[in-house]
């Protein structure tokens, strides 16, 4: 990568916290990297890359494809390992360096695999390092990480967790050293980070644009410069960049000797309990991260305000209790931290205290004291580090009644879900991306790189076999290995949604708003789309064309009148022939139609008895594999199991037969009142429909 | 491989579109423009038409990636080696390209893969490039955008924000430069952009169809004697599309020394934060946006004109709320930026 011809990283305006959390991962790998979140367009990308120029240099063994560090033995790879018990290893200095991870790999080459050259010419199995192998010692980058597969998640995780990579693929059996700064940017607006990657990421800094106009001002001076003469800008900002270089190096070099006194290291603890941290990680990495920061000062011991700067760099993603306004919360902390710290020293002061060495168990009265305030406005329970495990403090909103207004959904445990393998499905028609190979019995998707990696190492037998085709490649059919696509697939949720006058009452048009824009408003994350047909009157109409817009939706709905005749079997035509058309375009998709009606169809599509025609159209859609669910609007009560269905006394004498009942049973789907429901339990309600696919 | 193409002149109306187009051509750093409209509005035969009104521009004759000769900042690794080497570049001409993404393109031929041929005959490990190394120093067109594969946005997304696109699959690793005007296409009713490829786009315009019924006739009149007669047609407006391509080729020249007075620039940010713009791309489109129209226009120093006439391009996709209802705004906003430059 042309690292060297990046924007200045001296020269980038403002976004200190970002800057500082790169600085500080340079001066100690240990504090476990960065992920740096925040809007389109803040310089993210453009910081990391340019952190590249000011990377340290290291010793590392010559000849060596990991880089072994000759001072740490414990860590070499194999090859070293059997080289120093002969001979001392030849050492040489190497820059640290940025290695990026592209989104678009392949598995093979993030793990490594065998090299195709070597095994065509020669049938020897070597070992082709991967992007972990070339990370080891350097710095990890991924941009857009939140995008990243879940399959090289998972590998990436592994790797990180263990500190090696274990390659066992195609014959070739190799473990080798991967420690590596992991640092990631992403933009939340395009969904979030699984949770166990999240921990992975030692801090974690969110940036947003400058509002400051001299700043902006100075950015578009910037920019404009750098645009006609790059070489000049770098040129200026050499004097700077250098120092900067030079002071992080002294820092490094430092870093050994800065002591973290004890007092402090009990207050880091104490924090980070306070702070309802999951797991012990944030311990060690304000750590490392206050003895970083003191270095880079250049003091011998890590004071209060590096253990707060600490803080703020790496507890804001580890913890559980609502995100509030940060500067107050700093405010509150720093005051806090301050008290502790006075009561750590006198209690250490006095005889009885003394065995306070940085593990110890804090005393009692001071957990105790402690936790009843907390340093954030969150409940205080939560003080057990294996909370983890546990579901999240109740942050589902009370139903009793309908809030008329978008809802706000419990966030995090929906996106968790999504994110989950429920979108992602294994694509079968050659679409979608290709994540790994696989044997198979019958091959249609050739995985060519894996099947000539297969083939390879057999070539100098075959080709004795059959020497008059000495020099091609020879193919066999076990050789053969099949693309294993992975893609996400759109779910499609189709509300029937009538539009008759009987939908006035109650509020029940409101309710059913309110629903589907709580849906849409996840839809963009989840990659749904969503689209409305209503009926009333003597005909149905596409209000809403499949969309993920919540924009265009929210308009449509807002439109959405009431009035007229309810032309049931319209309404289900109509949308069955939008589902069709869509498949058309994507016969991956998984429609989930959802029709919310009173059942009350009184109007003729061909001229029969408008009930039967609704009920051999629904039989129809059933026919057509679309999963269906029935929303009767006037009822709040029948969803319950066992209760009788078929037969209840309906608010209207005529139908005495529960219509909606009897037709989602011949939909196939559930069914569901509405107003037992309310917004929430709509919603729910859909996405344990979509669930139900996975077991299907 | 000359195809027929309808000329650029011979479109009629949707002049924003062809400005957004024209200011891209004319500084490409602005970033490209998102078109949005109805179908049959003309956006695609504008993106293609623009083709032939391209500058030409000096390439390293036989570099797969069309380096620039006189640019070692963007280029190849192979070309650095060969420039370290000493080697002198063979030097050629082209004109800019425009370089299709079919919505349908799967991701190997987009970012490259393994070249099977060679692989096959003597198991050499070799490059095949794809779309985006094509599209380097060239035109990326993206047809209906919106319903482009996720992960062929996140692909074009990777290589959008630096202008490298790296490889790292089926055994091949490589990077290689990837800068492209991007221009694209939507109807925005069969769904939205994902925000971070939206705000890649530097401009956006919003197209409709011409309500007025002498330029709709003009539209079908010229329309069928271009398919009546296609190059007797091109002929007719041979001259005009010349003149359009010169007065860009001219406003290239002209673009570095157009002045951008400071309390304008001061102004342009002043209103990018008022209206919680998203980012900083906004104030540094904005910037080129208006200094390509003034270059364009022949005007020696950027004005509120200017400025005004390329705010709505820079922020319709920019201002939050998903944009056009707070454009309203915008004029007051305007107003704001005329009596700051005063």
């Amino acid at each position: 990568m042309p690292f060297e011809s990046t924007f200045p990283f001296t020269a980038i305006v403002g976004q200190d916290r970002m800057k500082r959390a790169l600085l500080l991962n340079a001066i100690d790998p240990m504090i476990g990297g960065v992920l740096i979140r925040g809007e389109r367009g803040t310089a993210k990308s453009t910081a990391v890359r340019a952190l590249a120029r000011l990377l340290p240099d290291y010793d590392a063994v010559d000849g060596c494809p990991y880089r072994c560090d000759p001072a740490e033995p414990p860590r070499f790879c194999d090859e070293c390992r059997r080289r120093s018990a002969t001979a001392p290893l030849p050492v040489t200095r190497l820059p640290m360096r940025i290695v990026e991870l592209p989104i678009n790999a392949s598995e093979d080459r993030l793990v490594g695999s065998i090299d195709i050259e070597v095994a065509v010419r020669s049938g020897t199995r070597r070992f082709q390092p991967g992007v972990l192998a070339e990370a080891n010692r350097n710095l990890l980058y991924v941009d857009e990480v939140n995008l990243l597969d879940d399959h090289l998640v998972d590998v990436l995780l592994d790797a990180a967790a263990m500190g090696v990579n274990v390659v066992e693929r195609e014959g070739i059996s190799v473990a080798h050293p991967a420690h590596f700064i992991l640092v990631g940017t992403m933009n939340p607006e395009e969904g979030e980070l699984r949770p166990q990657l999240l921990d992975r990421f030692g801090l974690c800094v969110d940036v947003g644009s400058l509002t400051d106009i001299d700043d902006r001002l100075k950015i578009i001076a910037l920019e404009d410069q750098f645009f006609r003469d790059p070489a000049g800008l770098r040129a200026s900002a050499l004097p700077a960049e250098a120092g900067l270089r030079e002071q992080l190096i002294l820092a490094r070099r430092r870093l050994g000797q800065v002591s973290l006194p004890v007092p402090i290291r009990t207050l880091i603890a104490r924090l980070c309990l306070d702070g309802y941290v999951a797991g012990h990680r944030a311990d060690l990495v304000v750590a490392h991260t206050a003895r970083a920061l003191s270095a880079l000062r250049g003091a011998i011991a890590v004071e209060l305000d590096d253990v707060l700067a600490a803080l703020d760099l790496a507890l804001s993603h580890r913890r559980r209790d609502a995100p509030g306004d940060r500067q107050a919360q700093f405010q509150e902390v720093a005051v806090r931290a301050a008290e502790q710290l006075a009561q750590i020293q006198a209690e250490a002061s006095l005889p009885q205290a003394q065995a306070a060495d940085g593990d110890s168990p804090i005393s009692q009265a001071g957990v105790g004291g402690d936790s009843s305030q907390g340093w954030t406005a969150a409940e205080p329970q939560l003080t057990k580090p294996s909370d983890l495990s546990e579901p999240e403090p109740d942050t589902v909103i009370q139903l009793a009644t309908f809030p008329v207004k978008k809802l706000d959904l419990p966030r995090e445990r929906l996106i968790r879900r999504a994110a989950g393998k429920r979108t992602s499905t294994k694509s079968q028609n050659k679409r979608g991306r290709y994540v790994r190979s696989a044997q198979v019995e019958k091959v249609t998707d050739v995985a060519f790189d894996a099947t000539v990696r297969a083939a390879a190492p057999h070539q100098p037998g075959r080709r004795q076999a059959l020497p008059l085709a000495a020099n091609r490649l020879q193919l066999e059919p076990r050789d053969l290995r099949q693309k294993v696509r992975e893609r996400k697939t759109g779910n499609l949720i189709v509300f029937v949604v009538d539009a008759s006058a009987s939908m006035d009452a109650e509020q029940r048009m409101i309710a059913t708003k309110g629903a589907i824009l709580s849906l849409l408003r996840h839809a963009y994350v989840r990659r749904d789309k969503v689209a409305l047909v209503a009926f009333s009157g003597r005909n149905a109409r596409v209000v809403l064309r499949p969309t993920s817009s919540v924009d265009l939706a929210e308009r449509r709905l807002e439109r959405l009148s009431i009035g007229g005749t309810t032309p049931l079997t319209h309404g289900l035509l109509t949308s069955l022939k939008l589902i069709k058309t869509e498949r058309l375009r994507d016969p991956q998709v998984y429609p989930l139609l959802v029709l919310i009606s009173d059942g009350r169809g009184n109007i003729s599509l061909f001229g029969e008895e408008p009930l039967l025609e609704a009920q051999r159209m629904a039989a129809q859609v059933k026919a057509e594999s679309v999963r269906a669910m029935v929303i009767d609007s006037t009822r709040d009560f029948g969803s319950q199991p066992g209760h009788p269905k078929s037969r209840v006394t309906s608010l209207y004498g005529a139908y005495a037969f529960n219509v909606c009942a009897d037709l989602a049973q011949r939909l196939g789907g559930r069914y569901y009142g509405l107003f037992d429901l309310s917004q929430n339990a709509i919603v729910d309600t859909v996405r344990s429909e979509m669930l139900r696919k996975d077991s299907a | 491989m000359e195809r027929y193409v309808y000329p650029f002149s011979a479109i009629v109306g949707q002049d924003k579109m062809k400005l957004a187009l024209v200011l891209n051509a004319v500084h490409p750093a602005i970033g490209g423009v998102l078109i949005r409209g109805e179908k049959g509005t003309g956006k695609s035969t504008a993106v293609r038409a623009l083709a032939r009104l391209l500058p030409e521009q000096t390439v390293v004759a036989d570099c797969t990636y069309h380096c620039d000769p006189d640019a070692p900042e963007a280029m190849c690794s192979d070309c650095r080696d060969r420039l370290a080497r000493g080697e002198k570049l063979p030097r050629a001409r082209r004109r800019m390209r425009v370089v299709e993404l079919p919505i349908n393109a799967s991701e190997d031929r987009v970012v490259g893969a393994i070249d099977i041929e060679s692989a096959i005959k003597s198991g050499e490990r070799r490059f095949e490039p794809g779309v985006l190394a094509e599209a380097n120093r060239n035109i990326l067109y993206v047809d209906e955008v919106n319903l482009l594969d996720d992960h062929l946005v996140d692909v074009l997304l990777d290589a959008a924000a630096m202008g490298v696109n790296v490889v790292e699959r089926e055994g091949i690793s490589i990077w290689h430069p990837a800068r492209f005007i991007l221009v694209g296409t939507m109807n925005p009713e069969e769904g939205d952009l994902r925000p971070q490829l939206l705000d890649r786009f530097g401009l956006t315009v919003d197209v409709e169809g011409i309500k007025d019924i002498g330029q709709r006739v003009q539209i079908v009149e010229r329309r069928e004697e271009w398919e009546a007669d296609p190059s007797g047609f091109g002929e007719r407006y041979r001259e005009e599309d010349a003149e359009i391509g010169q007065r860009i080729a001219d406003a290239i020249v002209r673009f570095p020394r157009v002045v951008m007075p400071s309390p304008i620039l001061r102004a342009l940010a002043e209103l990018n934060v008022s209206l919680q713009v998203d980012g900083h791309r906004a104030d540094l489109v904005g910037r080129k946006a208006a200094q390509a129209l003034a270059a364009y226009h022949g005007i020696p120093e950027v004005g509120v004109p200017q400025i005004n006439e390329v705010a709505d391009m820079v922020l319709a996709h920019r201002v939050k709320g998903g944009g056009r209802r707070e454009l309203g705004d915008l004029g007051q906003a305007l107003g704001g930026v005329s009596r700051a430059s005063r």
